[in-house]
């Protein structure tokens, strides 16, 4: 998987529906200031990992109704 | 005596009460007081609505007042649930004129229960954060030590008790947001089952993970909170359609025998010494008691935050999607950068970040077969200072509001009923706190614990020492 471009992102929000997002919030995704949240280039390497698990016929998860546990 | 008042519990103050020592439009103007004393430094309230208050007690009968534990009592809920005729902000200026035209589930019951509401407490924009700091409505302190946070979201709720400015609020919890708070500032905190208490009426921010939560200075107020709160509501695809307990009647009952679990691995890593000293004093405590310690392990929680935050910020992004469109200038920086990180989380990821939190309620579900109540620290951090960025512990550094819900974060995905409470202080002056989990619709038993837990008298702390 290539290093996060920030003109992926742009092209992604101009090209793709879309809210419009200002060039300062692409830019925190590819280089984060605020510390709030993790970087998305380091979101997306996680992704990578998790996408690669198996997880067999797990479904998303749904309510809990009828659980006793 | 107004500040003796303050700090009693529900019940201290039913009795009060009910002995006719005061009267419940008393006590509102006690904490009317308080409140315009002490908001000005907490940043507890963004609405207080003491006249209503006034007149709501003015009006309770005496038969009223026998309605339920918390009749005649003020309380405080954060500013995601709609409170009649009041503005809920979301801690936001996007919903600057948002007047709620009905009450949440929450609020409505509370109000059958002739409980009375003082006003909408602080928390981070739209729930969106930890740490409870807010450019719009200030950043709450906390009670212990005022040079620090409070900590959130439901940072204002939390503030509100500690503070002695009411003496239960409500929160809600997407990822800890308010057991940490609570435990930060030596308070119980409830995180029940999901779907035990609807979400109906309340701001969204992640409605596949959203809780009501609970705050209270005792077990035996969570209790009755609990029981005041908890029902079905249809129009909430989450809720669940089963009775209601005696959550009360649990109290008190011998935890001998009791199956306590305590995890091998994540939650004893990586924490303030002092923190992980004060569990071990109640392990002993409940070994001491009859309980039988088990060692259990966790599924792998490498990667829960990351599938926690793939969940939440597409959900966040689609709660707000109509208002990103209208006002989207109105947002906050921070909460902004979340939601375009939604934007971009592709459809894949998300229904993958989903399919694990199936594995880890399956897996944690397992772990309910060998015990019925797992022990955890709340939080691996003490209350931190104000405009801490990062926390750094055994050289790995963290942003703090990661660190803050470590510990809690996973039970809002399982959707598993736990509960903060103090056990203790830290030699820094502010309040350490433990976390009790239980099985889905068992938070009889987490109570039962943890009320054993305080009665033992061993974890008492001081109440806050106010400066000002």
């Amino acid at each position: 998987m290539q290093k996060l471009q920030k003109e992926t992102l742009t092209g992604i929000c101009t090209q793709m529906a879309s809210h419009t997002w200002s060039d300062a919030e692409i830019n925190e995704l590819v280089d984060p200031q605020l510390g709030i949240i993790t970087g998305f280039q380091d979101l997306l390497n996680e992704l990578e990992q998790l996408r690669k698990i198996d997880l067999g016929t797990t479904p998303p998860a749904m309510g809990v109704q009828g659980e006793s546990k | 005596m107004t500040d003796n008042i303050a700090f009693k519990d529900v019940k201290g103050l039913k009795e009060l009460i009910s002995s006719g020592e005061i009267t419940p439009a008393e006590l509102v103007d006690v904490f009317a007081e308080r409140i315009d004393r002490y908001n000005g430094i907490s940043k507890a309230f963004i609405t207080p609505t003491p006249e209503d208050a006034k007149k709501q007690a003015a009006d309770l009968s005496r038969d009223d007042l026998s309605a339920s534990p918390f009749a005649g009592i003020p309380y405080a809920s954060k500013d995601l649930f709609d409170v009649k005729g009041v503005l809920t902000s979301a801690g936001s200026k996007v919903f600057h004129d948002r007047v709620a035209s009905s009450d949440a589930f929450a609020i409505s019951k509370l109000r059958n229960a002739h409980a009375i509401s003082l006003g909408k407490t602080n928390l981070h924009e739209f729930a969106y954060g930890a740490t409870g700091e807010n450019e719009v409505y200030g950043t709450c302190v906390n009670a212990y030590d005022t040079t620090r946070l409070a900590g959130g979201s439901s940072s204002g709720s939390a503030a509100a008790v500690a503070f002695g400015l009411v003496p239960a609020a409500l929160g809600t919890d997407t990822g800890g947001s308010v057991r940490a708070p609570a435990a930060l500032n030596g308070l119980v905190g409830l995180k029940p089952t999901i779907g035990r208490v609807p979400t109906t009426g309340v701001v969204p921010y992640c409605w596949t993970l959203d809780h009501v939560g609970l705050m209270t200075r005792t077990i035996e107020d969570c209790a009755d909170l609990l029981g005041i709160v908890a029902g079905y509501d249809s129009s909430d695809s989450a809720s669940v359609n089963r009775p209601v307990e005696d959550y009360t009647s649990a109290l008190g009952q011998d935890i001998a025998g009791l199956r306590v679990g305590i995890p091998r691995n994540f939650y004893y890593d990586r924490a303030d010494d002092e923190i992980l000293a004060e569990l071990e004093r109640v392990k002993e405590f409940l070994a001491s008691a009859g309980a039988v310690l088990v060692p259990v392990t966790f599924p792998d929680m490498e990667h829960s935050r990351t599938v926690s935050l793939t969940v939440q910020m597409p959900e966040a992004l689609s709660a707000h999607s109509a208002y990103v469109q209208e006002r989207g200038e109105l947002y906050g920086t921070d909460f902004r950068a979340g939601l375009a990180l939604g934007q971009c989380i592709l459809a894949e990821h998300y229904v993958k970040a989903k399919r694990f939190v199936e594995v880890y309620r399956q897996e944690t579900n397992k772990l309910f077969d060998e015990v019925d109540v797992i022990l955890t620290p709340a939080t691996p951090e003490i209350a931190q200072k104000l405009g801490t960025v990062k926390v750094t512990r055994n050289g790995v550094s963290e942003a703090i509001g990661n660190a803050i819900t470590r510990y809690t974060t996973f039970f809002n995905m399982t959707g598993h009923p736990a509960l903060t409470m103090p056990c203790g202080m830290h030699s820094e002056g502010l309040p350490i706190g433990l976390q009790l989990v239980g099985r889905y619709f068992d938070e009889r038993t987490i109570l039962q614990t943890a009320y054993a837990i305080e009665r033992s008298g061993r974890f008492s702390i001081p109440l806050p020492r106010l400066a000002v």
